[in-house]
């Protein structure tokens, strides 16, 4: 049975049809599915079904280990989600939920390679001169 | 173990035309609930030039998880109602900034200026300001400290983590004994504390939870503080009547007791009452003209979604008179 419902199947295929460049999603497993690879996998492929323009790789992340490294993947499931390059964005465990909805936001950024932030937040952050690191914790409320 | 299931929230994902800075528009309609929406859809059909700013779509409706006093629906899920009010208001083509919030709202040679948290501004001859309210805390010790570890403002979101769990809930209205009903669901044990005697929720749903085995009620208590290590353990209640102090043994507390309204932003330009409200009249005219207001922000009672809707359409209209009348239109 399908994961997604029909009345979403529906909505996707109709906001995938503004996909304007391609998005490759890249999920890591492993030979014997843990119960959450699993679904994470069943979860992508109904996904990248809805649109020519996603396209999906599924990988073994232990016979895989040097692609997994080459991405910063250290445990799965994982989920890498690039375009043109790679903008960094790893989803870990299953994108239920509202991660849902956040995965969906992340493949239509990627495809219009765009973030859409205000160009005068972008001409602030372009004066970013040194790495930083941000963690951004959040809950639904 | 079940696939989870999915949250598609379609709202933050739709390719949505965005309101253009250099224009003056006729009408911005700042906010997303029932009254913005509403006032949009009305404005729409006047073929009125005008933007709708908003945060999210649907405000505190998001919050709740089923409604059964929107005419013409004898019970409805609220995200399928927003999305049956979204998919109204996104019929008509309208430019709508969204996912920003609105810092301020100012008043120039007649130009409403409506700035945004990211330094964008949008001008317009008329706004409609209707950005609701939002939860009112307990200002009691523990509940900042731990929000997000058991404490909660919203149980369509963080029932389902309560499964099994005792839960204490703070409130007597509607929206404590829809919580009740949420947490009902995940089989956990409910104690409803409602600082003053009675309670106020509507009969129907009051008879729905009093049905449920796993339900104390305890009016005339009030919570004193909330108790715990990393996470919730339990909380203080007093008894007002006779000043006998309980704990109650809880791995959550659901805080349901008011709300504020969202006045921030136009509280330099307008007048408001004791409780922070845009105090308008029955057409939605706020005393600044060309300024209007509807929905749970302003001073009308009895916080609704029917009622937001209906004043959202009033002050659309109001404005439009006002744009006739200034030969703006």
């Amino acid at each position: 049975m399908a994961i997604i419902p029909e009345k979403d199947r529906k909505k996707l295929t109709d906001i995938f049809k503004s996909l304007s460049n391609d998005v490759r999603v890249i999920f890591f497993t492993q030979e014997f599915e843990c119960e959450h690879c699993k679904m994470t996998r069943n979860l992508l492929e109904e996904v990248a079904a809805l649109s020519e323009k996603i396209s999906l790789e599924t990988y073994d992340f232990v016979k895989e280990a040097e692609l997994a490294k080459k991405y910063g993947i250290d445990r799965i499931p994982a989920t890498a989600l690039l375009g043109d390059r790679d903008y960094g964005i790893r989803f870990y465990g299953v994108p239920a939920g509202y991660e849902f909805t956040s995965l969906i936001e992340d493949i239509m950024d990627i495809s219009k390679r765009d973030a859409g932030l205000p160009e005068e937040i972008l001409n602030e952050l372009s004066k970013i001169d040194k790495p930083v690191h941000i963690q951004v914790l959040i809950s639904p409320t | 173990m079940e696939f989870p299931g999915i949250i598609l929230d379609t709202s933050s994902i739709s390719p949505l035309k965005k309101p253009d800075r250099g224009v003056l528009y006729d009408m911005l309609i700042v906010g997303g609930g029932a009254a913005a929406m509403s006032a949009a859809v009305y404005a729409a059909r006047k073929v009125i030039n005008f933007a709708l700013i908003t945060l999210d779509f649907g405000g505190l409706i998001k919050e709740t998880s089923e409604i059964d006093n929107y005419l013409g629906f004898q019970n409805i899920q609220a995200r399928d109602l927003i999305e049956k009010f979204e998919e109204h208001v996104k019929s008509f083509d309208i430019p709508i900034n969204f996912g920003v919030p609105v810092i301020e709202v100012t008043k120039e040679d007649n130009i409403f200026n409506v700035l945004l948290e990211d330094r964008s501004k949008f001008s317009g001859h008329t706004v409609i300001f209707a950005t609701g309210e939002h939860h009112r805390p307990l200002n009691i010790p523990g509940e900042r400290e731990f929000l997000g570890k058991g404490v909660a403002y919203c149980a369509t979101c963080d029932a389902p983590l309560f499964r099994d769990k005792k839960v204490v809930v703070a409130g007597g209205g509607n929206s404590a004994f829809i919580t009740a009903l949420d947490l009902m669901r995940v089989n956990a044990e409910v104690f409803l504390v409602n600082v003053i005697t009675g309670w106020q929720a509507d009969e129907t749903v009051q008879r729905r939870v009093k049905q449920y085995e796993k339900v104390h009620f305890l009016d005339n208590h009030k919570i004193l503080r909330i108790d715990g290590k990393d996470s919730v353990e339990s909380v203080l209640i007093k008894k007002s009547s006779t000043g006998t102090e309980e704990k109650i043994q809880c791995d959550g507390v659901f805080i349901e007791v008011g709300l504020i309204p969202n006045s921030e932003p136009v509280k330099n330009l307008v007048k408001l009452n004791e409780l922070d409200e845009v105090v308008v009249d029955c057409v939605g005219r706020t005393g600044i003209p060309g300024l209007y207001a509807a929905g749970d922000v302003t001073s009308v009672p009895y916080k609704q979604i029917v009622i937001s809707a209906g004043d959202g359409a009033k002050a659309a209209l109001s404005a439009y008179d006002f744009l006739i009348k200034n030969s703006i239109l």
